[in-house]
């Protein structure tokens, strides 16, 4: 349960890791753009090329990747099956009954999988595996500063964020505890019919609820004890700063985008 | 001859097995508790103390080793495992934060509402358990959420010991209450143990508590029982105590120091009492 709490960080010594959090927001999303403007074979390699050497660089064990990969597989397969059965094309290579298949349904389906993994892979190793969730949301925070300006709350929702992740593994634990101690009192959470089942979950969620406002409320002392009064002045414990590799590295991922462009030109096969 | 009421043999839990964070809490633990005893289990922060009160009532499963409860593993039925966590009643660490009933009536009545008794037999066991840890009628049509701390404390002390449980495990019952509090839930403890005859284990870190209220006392050390025999003996040796990591009650500190200064004292004396004796005959008084 402990790992859902944690996010999907997975601390190493990479450059991945390295890099500024609001770079990071940014290369992830330069990467998104890059895998919308793929439309060739050519292109679709170099897009596979760029993920793999990402993924090496985190030095992230592939097992793990595979790992954020898996819960897709369904989304995946109903991607290939739309994309096989219902895409019509000049090359028909099999036609039994009604159903026809087209060389131009089989490219899309690989494309779309490639498209679908390279920004899930993309955008987790940027943002995910490499960026723990607090630098997120201080990254997501200075990123979004200029909306202050019409008044959107950033600070305010930035500060929820944190506060919300900060207390996700105080949570589970105790529900891990306030389970157990109901057990002791003969709860039974796994047999009986539904009504049962979720009658047996009221023991929980109370005490849980009741927690979570008094440590809530303990927080909020808490932080006015220490003068807390909004984002206006307030300084920060970390200061972000942008080191030069970090421009490198968003360099790299323009260049990329750019290479993208001059392979689609090259119109060598299907293009989609 | 005693009889044996809860035994482990050969008990062994790790947690987070087989990855890089694993943690060894109990390590080929095997001992006796004897019937109707009180038996104190003490140790340093981590030392396995509150993974083995979870394994008495079969909140978690050994991976090595049996629990026996009467001669019985625990574990032969797992299916049946609900009917043990009755006979073996658990009071967890702030048992408080568990009451969710509206009224403590209700909530006292919880455990013995699970265990299917009839409703008269109900009442008759949360006034009765009310009675052992002193909360008045009137409390008991109370919200939970309306209580003292160390109301609450009782309340969910309460919501065990009306399941009558044959044996009654408590981790840290006394934890952060005032000397008051402390004292009306182990005199609850106390009084339940003397009426039923349960077999009774507290998880305390006071000494000053074990040294009055137990029998037995059982020293973890390092997922290990490094010491277990009854209180005189333990605390005659107090420096493999000290050694454990633990500390000694203030007036066993007294005597040992008089003791170092070559003045002939009973080396196991641990309470305030027996000191006063001990001193008194000392001086010929």
């Amino acid at each position: 349960m402990k790992s859902i709490a944690l996010g999907q960080y997975y601390p190493a010594a990479s450059v991945v890791h390295r890099i500024d959090p609001r770079a990071k927001v940014i290369l992830a999303t330069l990467y998104i753009v890059c895998t919308f403007l793929c439309k060739n074979i050519l292109s679709f390699a170099a897009l596979v090329v760029s993920a793999v050497i990402l993924i090496l660089l985190t030095r992230i064990p592939l097992r793990t990747v595979f790992q954020s990969i898996k819960p897709l597989i369904v989304i995946l397969l109903f991607t290939v099956i739309i994309n096989i059965f219902w895409t019509t094309g000049d090359t028909l290579l099999l036609e039994w009954r009604f159903i026809r298949i087209y060389l131009e349904g089989i490219m899309q389906a690989v494309f779309m999988i490639v498209r679908i993994l390279t920004l899930i892979v993309g955008t987790s190793m940027f943002l995910t595996y490499t960026t723990t969730p607090i630098a997120l949301t201080d990254a997501l925070e200075q990123l979004l500063g200029p909306l202050k300006k019409i008044r959107v709350p950033v600070h305010e929702f930035a500060m929820m964020m944190t506060i919300a992740l900060r207390f996700i593994p105080t949570l589970v634990d105790e529900t891990e505890k306030i389970m157990s101690a109901q057990k002791s009192r003969g709860t039974d959470f796994s047999s009986g019919s539904l009504i049962k089942r979720a009658k047996a979950l009221i023991p929980i969620l109370v005490p849980l609820f009741v927690s979570a406002f008094r440590r809530a409320e303990e927080l909020a002392t808490a932080m006015e004890c220490r003068c807390y009064h909004g984002g206006e002045g307030r300084t920060r414990m970390r200061i972000l700063k942008y080191r030069p590799s970090d421009f490198v590295a968003i360099g790299v991922m323009i260049l990329l985008g750019a290479g993208l462009i001059v392979l689609n030109r090259l119109g060598i096969g299907y293009t989609m | 001859m005693d009889q044996i009421k809860i035994s482990l043999e050969h008990v062994s839990y790790t947690y987070s097995k087989g990855t890089p964070f694993e943690i060894k809490a109990l390590d080929d633990v095997s001992l006796n508790i004897r019937t109707g005893t009180v038996t104190g289990i003490i140790g340093h922060t981590g030392s396995g103390k509150s993974t083995m009160v979870q394994l008495f009532n079969g909140l978690t499963r050994p991976m090595e080793g049996r629990i026996l409860l009467d001669g019985v593993d625990i574990w032969e039925k797992p299916k049946e495992i609900g009917k043990i966590r009755f006979r073996v009643g658990l009071v967890m660490q702030y048992p408080e934060y568990q009451l969710f009933e509206e009224t403590v009536e209700a909530d006292i009545a919880y455990g013995p509402r699970n265990m299917g008794l009839d409703e008269d037999e109900i009442r008759s066991r949360v006034a009765e358990a009310a009675r052992f840890v002193g909360l008045s009628p009137e409390m008991l049509t109370k919200s939970p959420f309306d209580l003292s701390g160390g109301q609450k404390r009782r309340a969910a002390l309460a919501g065990i010991i009306a399941m009558r449980p044959e044996v009654l495990v408590l981790d840290e019952p006394a934890a952060g209450l005032d000397p008051m509090g402390r004292d009306a839930i182990l005199n609850g403890i106390c009084e339940y143990q003397k009426e039923s005859g349960a077999t009774v284990l507290i998880v305390s870190h006071s000494m000053e508590d074990m040294a009055r209220y137990c029998d037995d006392i059982i020293v973890m050390d390092h997922a290990k029982v490094r010491m277990h025999g009854p209180r005189d003996e333990i605390f005659a040796r107090s420096d493999e105590l000290i050694d454990a990591g633990l500390d000694i009650p203030e007036i066993t500190k007294l005597i040992w120091l008089l003791r170092s200064r070559g003045i002939d004292v009973d080396r196991s004396i641990y309470t305030v009492d027996r000191a006063e004796q001990e001193l008194a005959h000392l001086f010929g008084i």
